[in-house]
């Protein structure tokens, strides 16, 4: 069983949450107190330096009043409880709440670890640096043409305690990352790269490479050097899980963040119980998918971690939301109010968001193409809820000819579209389901960790 | 008080090549509306001390190394054991020998706005009504949505060459989003700013563009495919040029020397920087942290450097790169500090004549990402005009395809300048012979 290693100063002051929380509904129809503390490792090795640098430390204390129409916050770093007592006091006794009756929740409580099997936090950072290196040992000088491989950890640790007048609640969330980036240079010095990743909410055991996964890697870096760009047109293509996840992730995931619903952002609000996709077509958010990077016991609102089925055989089911938008559009809650951290508000936001699994094999797919794309790799995407449009990078992609994959490699490859239009072209979805960890921001701030991803996908889009 | 504590815990220290610690203060006040009201108001008090470390190390053949290691501390929180920490880390690296700045003589670079300096909260309620009423304004538009945030940060540096120093700063953030509907056709605009000062930010002017596209964007259809002139001005021109939050540009990539180090760029020194035939106006740039109320302007940097204008770029030859000290010292070339702002002289064509139609004219990116090592894009379009016979026709979607140096080595600049936050310098630019791939 892994430890829940909650900070001394959280652990010190979660007692007196029930008090502060009883100060503040002495005045505020809900109040919340949230104690947040988020820390961690960055490790980068590379042929020429290594650095072990600490991720920057968030930790501090949100206090929350809500009145059905604002919700009045005080957010301070640290765990000091004569400070948080008398915070809590001034910010209730300075407002003027309006009558609200909160929709009534169920008593919650109970403390909740990431399982792990092997715990960053019972490793030593030499033994943690030692990994990387002997990583970036088997990478580097494989081919002459490398001129830097490089290994980054990331290693994410958080502490969460919430309590409201029904909940009293702990987790401790574990999430570690690593890529490896191969960087090679070509005969008129033209700089290409390649990378891959492996992520999860998880230890250790999850960054295994195998020497497969290393050639792979290096491989994709020198086919880059002699890559096209892509004739801009329609195409069939066939992509990969992390591919279709950024899909999902673009289209039904930002736009369906109910807070998106009542800021008249969201196409889909219209969309509620009609069909936007293929009847092969099923998006789920779960925030309690074991193992996947983006997932949490309870969200930064107190709320217990469930699935959300957002598309079910192509048909709009509903949104993702935080607690404002719950309330304001007056829908059921989902686990959904994140914050990038105690200085930031909360919002409505994905956690493992991917398409659900098909029955087509991958096989069975690429026969299907006699003139097509194979997206390999994504690199980034954006949102666009009240356009649906769809922006997604991809690093790479390889022709398909006569129902085989060729040795023609395009980058970097853009997808474009409507997001109906191309959830509507899904012809063949795989059996497999993967998912990739990643970061996320609303427009071009907020960032959280999240994981997405699916099956292969065969579908038609414009490439550019 | 406990800054004092750990510079002098960390003076104890004979373990230690060197140090800097770094006090860091914020306060800001943040605004959420949506239609229905104020969804939230928020306070936030946060403070942190940052300690770096250096110690010699050796390497495996046993020459002579240094490591690093770091610590964040809150207050009240063990100084002894956080110091330990990072010796700790420091002790377990060996990278080439460097060394931290020295004292300097820092630039008074302007970084306030009294006002938010005095009262950040009544100031955003302010720019909030502000923004609200330049959206009231217009009938056939609705704010649907809309963020301030203004923050004073404080920070005190002090290091073991005797740098001890302390800068402030103001930021002012704003996020907003129109709406407009007629019949079944609907739009909206979301844009996104940030400036040091309340004054830079011309909410009335802006809103006033914004509600133009918005309701041009009513009318808008996907673009037919396009080779030739491309026009950015003012804010898609920053983003191509300055990068956003979350990315920097290809030219702080390419332009760094720890890029250098890592050999991810390939530019030289004293060399060009286009592999291709400079068509349009030769390109000079400057990294400039000096700017006054720029939005990447300090003082000093992370490290302790002094603000500087550095010249990077002088007629397409690679004069400096970008250099924290620790890769000054690696290249053996000036360290300049952070990167800072970009800065590019005037042009010598008025922005009327690189209007000269026919153009495509961009105003906004979904998001222009560029590979930040080869600068290949391909990147949808928000929104964007199609400018030719007298008309200015709007569109929306499609892709801008191309490489990033090879679209500044054709790009005609304008003889007039502006400020936006992050760059100085022309407001228009006509990127001659630019591809845009059409959905049909």
């Amino acid at each position: 069983m892994t430890d829940m290693k909650l900070p001394s100063a959280m652990a010190e002051l979660r007692p007196a949450l029930g008090e502060i929380v009883g100060l503040g509904l002495g005045r505020a129809p809900y109040f919340s107190v949230l104690l947040s503390s988020r820390h961690g490792l960055n490790i980068v090795v590379d042929d020429r330096e290594e650095h072990v640098t600490e991720r920057q430390p968030a930790a501090g204390t949100v206090l929350s009043a809500f009145d059905g129409g604002t919700n009045f916050e005080h957010a301070r770093v640290g765990f000091n409880l004569p400070e948080i007592q008398s915070a809590a006091r001034d910010l209730v006794s300075r407002i003027s709440f309006q009558k609200y009756a909160p929709q009534p929740e169920p008593e919650r409580r109970g403390d909740f670890v990431t399982p792990v099997q092997i715990d960053p936090l019972e490793m030593s950072t030499q033994e943690k640096l030692d990994r990387c290196r002997a990583l970036q040992h088997q990478a580097k000088g494989r081919d002459p043409r490398i001129v830097n491989a490089r290994v980054i950890y990331n290693e994410l640790n958080e502490h969460s305690v919430f309590a409201d007048a029904n909940a009293d609640l702990a987790q401790r969330v574990q999430r570690v990352n690593m890529f490896l980036l191969v960087i090679v240079a070509g005969p008129t010095g033209e700089i290409r790269y390649d990378f891959s990743s492996k992520s999860g909410t998880a230890g250790w055991e999850v960054l295994t490479w195998s020497d497969e996964d290393i050639q792979h890697t290096i491989d994709g870096a020198l086919a880059l050097l002699s890559a096209e760009r892509i004739e801009p047109g329609e195409y069939r293509l066939i992509t990969t899980p992390g591919v279709s996840g950024t899909i999902c992730h673009e289209s039904f995931g930002h736009g369906v963040e109910t807070d998106m619903f009542l800021k008249e952002r969201a196409r889909a609000a219209h969309f509620i119980d009609k069909v936007v996709g293929s009847s092969l077509v099923n998006i789920v958010d779960d925030p309690g998918l074991p193992g996947s990077y983006g997932s949490y016991f309870f969200d930064d609102e107190g709320h217990m971690s469930s699935s959300t089925q957002i598309v079910e055989n192509g048909v709009f089911r509903r949104g993702i939301t935080d607690r404002y938008s719950a309330a304001a559009l007056e829908i059921s809650r989902s686990a959904n109010g994140r914050r990038q951290d105690f200085s930031r508000k909360a919002y409505a936001r994905m956690s493992n968001t991917f398409f659900g699994p098909g029955d087509s094999t991958l096989e069975e797919m690429i026969a299907q193409v006699d003139h097509g794309i194979f997206l390999d790799k994504w690199s980034s995407g954006m949102e666009d809820p009240q356009g649906w449009g769809i922006q997604v990078t991809c690093h790479y992609g390889h022709e398909i000819k006569g129902g085989k994959i060729t040795d023609r490699m395009f980058a970097p490859i853009g997808i474009s579209g409507y997001v109906p239009e191309v959830l509507q072209s899904i012809t063949a979805v795989g059996r497999d389901l993967k998912m990739d960890g990643g970061s996320c921001g609303k427009g071009h701030k907020e960032i959280v960790p999240v994981a997405s991803g699916g099956p292969h996908l065969l579908l038609t889009a414009r490439l550019g | 008080m406990m800054l004092n504590k750990i510079v002098e815990a960390l003076k104890k220290r004979d373990d230690l090549a060197g140090w800097t610690v770094r006090h860091v203060q914020t306060r800001e006040a943040q605004v959420y509306a949506v239609p229905q009201g104020i969804e939230s108001q928020r306070s936030v008090e946060n403070e942190k001390y940052l300690i770096d470390v250096l110690r010699s190390t050796s390497t495996a053949d046993g020459a002579p190394a240094v490591g690093s290691g770091d610590a964040s501390l809150l207050p009240g929180e063990d100084i002894d054991h956080a110091i330990d920490q990072a010796a700790l880390v420091a002790g377990l690296v060996a990278n080439p020998i460097y060394s931290l700045p020295g004292p300097a003589v820092f630039p008074d670079v302007p970084l306030c706005d009294m006002s938010l300096q005095k009262d950040a909260s009544t100031v955003i309620r302010e720019v909030m009504e502000r923004v609200q009423a330049a959206a009231a304004k217009h009938s056939s538009v609705r704010l649907t949505a809309a963020e301030c945030f203004g923050e004073v940060r404080n920070t005190h540096l002090v290091n073991s060459r005797g740098i001890d120093a302390g800068q402030e700063s103001t930021q002012i953030d704003i996020e907003f989003v129109l709406h407009s509907r007629r019949g079944d056709r609907e739009s909206e605009t979301f844009d996104a700013m940030t400036r040091r000062r309340v004054s830079d930010l011309d909410l009335e002017a802006v809103l006033d563009d914004r509600v133009r596209y918005t309701l041009d964007t009513l009318e808008a259809e996907p673009p037919a495919s396009w080779q030739g002139p491309v026009v950015l001005r003012n804010d898609a021109l920053t983003i191509f040029l300055a990068g956003d939050n979350l990315n920097g540009s290809v030219m702080q990539t390419l332009g760094s020397a720890s890029s250098k180090y890592a050999k991810f760029s390939p530019w030289e020194l004293g060399k060009p920087v286009f592999n291709v035939e400079v068509k349009g106006d030769p390109l000079t740039i400057r990294a400039n942290r000096a700017l006054p109320f720029g939005t990447a302007s300090d003082c000093f940097d992370a490290e302790g450097l002094p603000a500087r204008r550095v010249e990077l770029i002088r007629e397409n030859e690679l004069v400096a790169f970008a250099a924290s000290q620790r890769y000054a010292d690696y290249l053996n070339i000036p360290p300049t500090g952070a990167f800072g702002n970009i800065e590019l002289p005037a042009g010598k064509t008025p922005a009327s004549t690189l209007l000269a139609e026919p153009y495509v004219e961009i105003v906004q990116f979904s998001w222009f990402n560029p590979d930040p090592i080869t600068g290949d894009f391909a990147t949808e379009i928000r929104f964007g005009y199609l400018v030719e016979n007298g008309t200015r026709k709007p569109f929306k979607g499609g892709q801008l395809v191309g490489n990033y140096m090879e679209a500044l080595a054709d790009v005609r600049w304008s003889a007039e300048t502006g400020f936006f936050g992050s760059y100085l310098g022309p407001h228009t630019a006509r990127f001659n012979a630019m591809k845009i791939a059409g959905p049909e």
